[in-house]
């Protein structure tokens, strides 16, 4: 450590410009970051259920909708459908629309009396002039359950415009163009969106908006705890500008590799102002401890210090690279390595740059009346405290992880998109009011059948899925080729029912041939047929339980003729779903091995290693404990939770143990080192935790719900590691301590850093 | 005598000299040429076509369809499906005034039927029940001479009022040697071009021009159909009877 110290003092020029010169050339790529809120974007090609997915998309026209419902007092009026008519042709035009389904231009098939109609359902050359035939049109309509419910609400007042999107395209592009085609028309009946496509444009504004507004908060609020802490200008632009310049490195990185910000990246720059601003705060905390200036002095702070924070950074960045494994969905994967990179910036900005900017300071800003070597009542009063008692603070906490670990099974798991909005948001009143109410939901659910589809077996076999789709729950509009050929047949006279022949399935077809509803049913050689259907915004556990029946009936059904796989949004909820789980289990497993042999090796000793990871377990027994009690779900952002209070647990813990050890080998008794490293490291500790818990309580403000969340799991981490490290921490190492000394015996550990100096 | 010998001859020039085309097109205006392109296309009494279409998606997969069409003058038009199998026998019948109708084999019945929209697809083709028709550039359309340009006339056709054809407008390049239409570009209601049809192998068979090979591409959706004319006969006297219901489902 000291060759490195002198080295980077030594080249303090180069290290300034270096600095200046990667931050303004990776700041000028950060314009050219993308932002892609799309989830549907990450998920891992390799399962089965997204493959199929992504297969139906290019082959039926898109697999995403995005809905358009159109409501006025009463549609069956000249102006109401004209307005319909005008709607669904300006949709249509939006570039990345496939297709529109709207009642003014469905296909519809009328036969009686040896003579079928086939045409648009609503026509608006040959509209009804009378009132008596609008209310035909309406009973016409109303009467037959391709459309009622599906195209109009069953009180007529509704329509829906049912747009298919391209596939590998900007949703939210599309979605904010379909806004505003619609209001360019100005019209004159009220417009509702759903669909995913809308929820992920809503998302992508409300975290602009969320960012926007709360991101000077917090930095208003860091400030002001940072200038009460250190009382000093410096102490509040040192480590806002380390995390400034780690944040812009890696955006630039980001920009540069073509990795657009997902909804989870975007929250990097709050995990580095939490977690990176402790490597500065403690850089100049040991700064202002020694109260010396100049070059001498940055050696002498980085060569105390640095070890504990590169220590502290490689264990966090472990932290983070855990994410790298079992994530589900790959922009977890890219969170993890950039925030890892994210904290490597940080730790290089502290080890360098921070050292030598306080060594051109001409004096230490530490005011007279603060003299930190020197015992202040109040840490003084702490020390005295956790001594007498040790025991009632052990018991406490261990009480409190007891009632924790209890609530543990109550959490929850949700990553319905929509549990993004707050219940009383538009977006979720109009998926309750319009969407479920009305229509039966909008998340498309799919079936893809192989067979001969032409075949009336497979058709009979096919009605049999949907039949069974139809008495579901949360299940509406199954929908199929079957109901088309049922129609048709209907209209050649022989009844709605699935025709006896092959050859009557063929003839039938000729009537539907090239319609653009048949090239989303059916592959073009008829040896592929879609089931669709929609399904209703339902927690996550009934949705789970829809997958599963479905898959269920099918695997019962065990047609000798053809065979059906499910997919959609639900089924890719669920394995989301699983995978949630897994990957927070597979990754707080490895993080926390990963770390547990780090501080072993760094403290020579397993018990040690242990005794290291206290703060870190508390602190995630807290969190899931917490989450379960107050219903705070996991989710994609919450599982990012325990990684990062695994990253800001050790560092605390490294932090303490490190000056705690350094204390005993000078020669101190246990309570006169404990004191000490309260005195100095403790209070690093306590404004990192005020500073970053009251800039994540902000967050509280937010709209988006999982970035409330997130704020509020932020802030009771630090809290509460911040605590286990004062308070519990010093409990077990004074208990532990008296009899077996191993912290304060010099073990491998020294030889170690040895190696590293 | 003389003079009228010259007046052919003359004509001859300019028929056949490249520089023609722009002389020529300051004496026709664009309705005579219409009605040169309409005689010309309605010139047989009755014609026989065996077809071949071929259907291609937007991934290049093709279909293959196999008919014999009759037709007899304007209005009366009468085919069968030979192929793919699936759709053998399958027959329609087209008479005056939109009346339609379809025999389905298995089920043994014709059917009337009304295509409520005229740019309905046929068969899965490319071409609507309309375009199939015989095409008649008449009062239906206001015509405008655009250009001529590389031997070509290029005309510009706007939906007249009461037009039913579905298109808001076409764009004919016509052929300023024979006549014949060489490329149609249709616009849907919205103006928007959404097909265009390119005639190939313009052949003169017994006394008649016919494309031999026509094609039409569905630009909104990347699809296309190729239509391809395997035999065709003129004049050989077909009799209304071939064209009732009852011939139909024979």
């Amino acid at each position: 450590m000291n060759k490195i110290s002198k080295f980077v003092i030594a080249h303090r020029k180069t290290v300034i410009l270096l600095t200046l010169i990667t931050t303004i050339f990776l700041g000028y790529f950060i314009k050219d970051l993308q932002v892609d809120p799309d989830i549907l974007n990450y998920l891992p090609k390799s399962d089965p259920v997204v493959k199929l997915s992504e297969y139906i998309g290019e082959e039926y026209g898109g697999n995403l909708l995005a809905m358009v419902a159109m409501e006025t007092t009463d549609l069956f009026t000249p102006s109401a459908l004209k307005e319909m008519d005008l709607l669904s042709n300006s949709l249509e035009r939006v570039e990345g629309v496939t297709s529109v389904t709207s009642l003014t231009n469905i296909l519809d098939i009328k036969g009686d009396d040896g003579l079928i109609e086939i045409g648009t359902l609503v026509d608006l050359e040959n509209l009804p002039v009378t009132v008596p035939e609008f209310q035909e049109l309406k009973e016409y309509i109303l009467g037959k359950n391709l459309y009622q419910g599906k195209l109009i609400s069953a009180d007529a007042t509704t329509a829906l415009l049912i747009c298919q999107l391209q596939d590998h395209v900007d949703k939210v592009k599309i979605s904010k163009a379909i806004k505003n085609e619609v209001e360019k028309l100005k019209l004159e009946a009220n417009i509702y969106y759903g669909g995913l496509p809308f929820y992920l444009l809503e998302i992508s504004d409300t975290i602009i908006r969320d960012l926007k507004a709360l991101i000077p908060l917090v930095s208003i609020f860091i400030i002001i705890t940072l200038y009460l802490s250190f009382h000093s200008l410096i102490g509040v632009v040192i480590p806002l500008l380390s995390v400034l310049i780690s944040t812009v490195w890696t955006l630039g990185i980001m920009s540069l590799s073509g990795i657009p910000l997902t909804i989870i990246s975007n929250v990097i720059p709050v995990i580095l102002i939490a977690v990176g601003s402790a490597y500065s705060i403690h850089v100049l905390n040991k700064f202002y401890e020694t109260k010396g200036t100049g070059v001498e002095n940055a050696e002498y702070v980085l060569q105390s210090i640095g070890l504990p924070v590169i220590l502290a950074a490689v264990t966090t960045m472990a932290g983070f690279i855990s994410f790298i494994f079992g994530s589900y969905l790959t922009m977890i994967q890219q969170f993890g390595v950039f925030t890892a990179l994210g904290v490597f910036f940080a730790l290089i900005t502290s080890t360098t740059l921070v050292p030598v900017l306080l060594s051109l300071l001409k004096k230490n800003p530490v005011p007279k009346s603060e003299n930190p070597t020197s015992d202040s009542p109040f840490s003084t009063k702490i020390s005295n405290w956790i001594s007498l008692r040790k025991n009632l603070i052990i018991a406490a906490s261990l009480l409190i992880t007891v009632i924790s670990i209890a609530g543990i099974p109550r959490v929850q798991r949700k990553v319905d998109i929509l549990d993004y909005f707050k219940p009383d948001s538009s977006i979720r009143l109009t998926e309750e009011r319009i969407m479920k109410e009305k229509f039966g939901g909008s998340i498309p659910l799919q079936i893809l059948v192989k067979g001969e589809i032409e075949d009336p077996a497979v058709l009979t076999e096919m009605k049999k899925v949907q039949d069974f789709l139809k008495s579901l729950e949360h299940v509406s509009n199954p929908f199929s080729i079957v109901d088309l050929i049922m129609e048709l047949n209907a209209a050649m006279g022989e009844g709605q029912q699935i025709p006896d022949l092959t050859e009557k399935v063929s003839n039938l077809w000729f009537f539907i041939e090239g319609e653009e509803i048949v090239s989303q049913l059916v592959n073009s050689d008829k040896s592929e047929a879609l089931i669709q259907a929609t399904i209703v915004y339902a927690p996550m556990d009934e949705i789970t339980g829809l997958v599963d029946q479905i898959e269920d009936f099918i695997l019962k059904l065990d047609s000798p003729v053809c065979t059906f796989a499910q997919t959609g949004m639900h089924s890719i909820y669920k394995n989301l779903d699983n995978s949630l789980l897994q990957s927070q289990l597979q990754s707080l497993l490895l993080s926390l091995g990963l770390i547990l042999a780090m501080v072993a090796i760094l403290l020579g000793s397993l018990v040690g290693g242990l005794i290291g990871l206290i703060p870190i377990v508390f602190t995630l027994i807290i969190i899931f404990g917490f989450m379960g009690y107050s219903g705070i779900p996991l989710d994609i952002a919450t599982v990012l939770v325990a990684s990062t209070s695994i990253g800001i647990g050790i560092d605390y813990a490294i932090h303490f143990i490190n000056r705690f050890r350094q204390e005993l080998r000078s020669g101190k008794n246990s309570s006169d080192a404990l004191r000490q490293t309260l005195q100095t490291t403790g209070k690093g500790i306590l404004i990192n935790v005020i500073t970053v818990t009251g800039g994540f309580l902000v967050f509280l403000l937010a709209d988006l719900v999982p970035l409330q969340r997130f704020g509020a799991l932020i802030a009771l981490t630090m809290v509460s590691s911040g605590s286990a490290s004062i308070f519990i921490l010093p409990a077990i190492i004074l208990t532990l301590e008296k009899r077996t000394r191993i912290f304060s015996a010099p073990r491998l550990s020294s030889t170690i850093k040895k190696g590293i100096n | 005598m003389m003079r009228k010998t010259c007046c052919i001859l003359l004509l001859i020039i300019c028929l056949t000299f490249p520089l023609c085309p722009v002389l020529k097109s300051q004496e026709l205006t664009a309705k005579e040429i219409l009605e040169k392109v309409n005689s010309l296309l309605n010139a047989p009494q009755d014609q026989k076509l065996t077809l071949k279409l071929v259907l291609i998606d937007k991934n290049g997969q093709e279909e293959t369809r196999e008919l014999i069409m009759m037709q007899k003058g304007k209005d009366l038009r009468m085919g069968k499906f030979l192929s793919p199998a699936s759709q053998r026998g399958i027959g329609f019948l087209s008479l005056p005034n939109d009346v339609f109708y379809v025999y389905m084999p298995a089920f043994k019945k014709t059917q009337r039927i009304a295509t409520r929209q005229k740019s309905g697809k046929f068969a899965g083709t490319d071409f609507s029940y309309q375009d199939l028709g015989t095409q008649q550039y008449d009062e239906k359309w206001s015509s405008r001479l655009v250009r001529a340009e590389n031997e070509q006339y290029v005309l510009e056709l706007q939906a007249a009022k009461g037009n039913d054809t579905g298109y808001s407008q076409l764009i004919l390049w016509v052929s300023t040697e024979n006549f014949y239409p060489l490329k149609i570009e249709f616009y849907d209601q919205h103006n928007k071009l959404c097909k265009v049809l390119t005639n190939h192998k313009i052949q003169k068979i017994a006394g008649y021009l016919v494309a031999q090979e026509m094609e039409m591409v569905d630009v909104i959706k990347n699809h296309k159909t190729k239509m391809f004319l395997e035999e065709v006969e003129f004049d050989t006297g077909l009799s209304d009877e071939f064209f009732t219901e009852r011939y139909l489902s024979r």
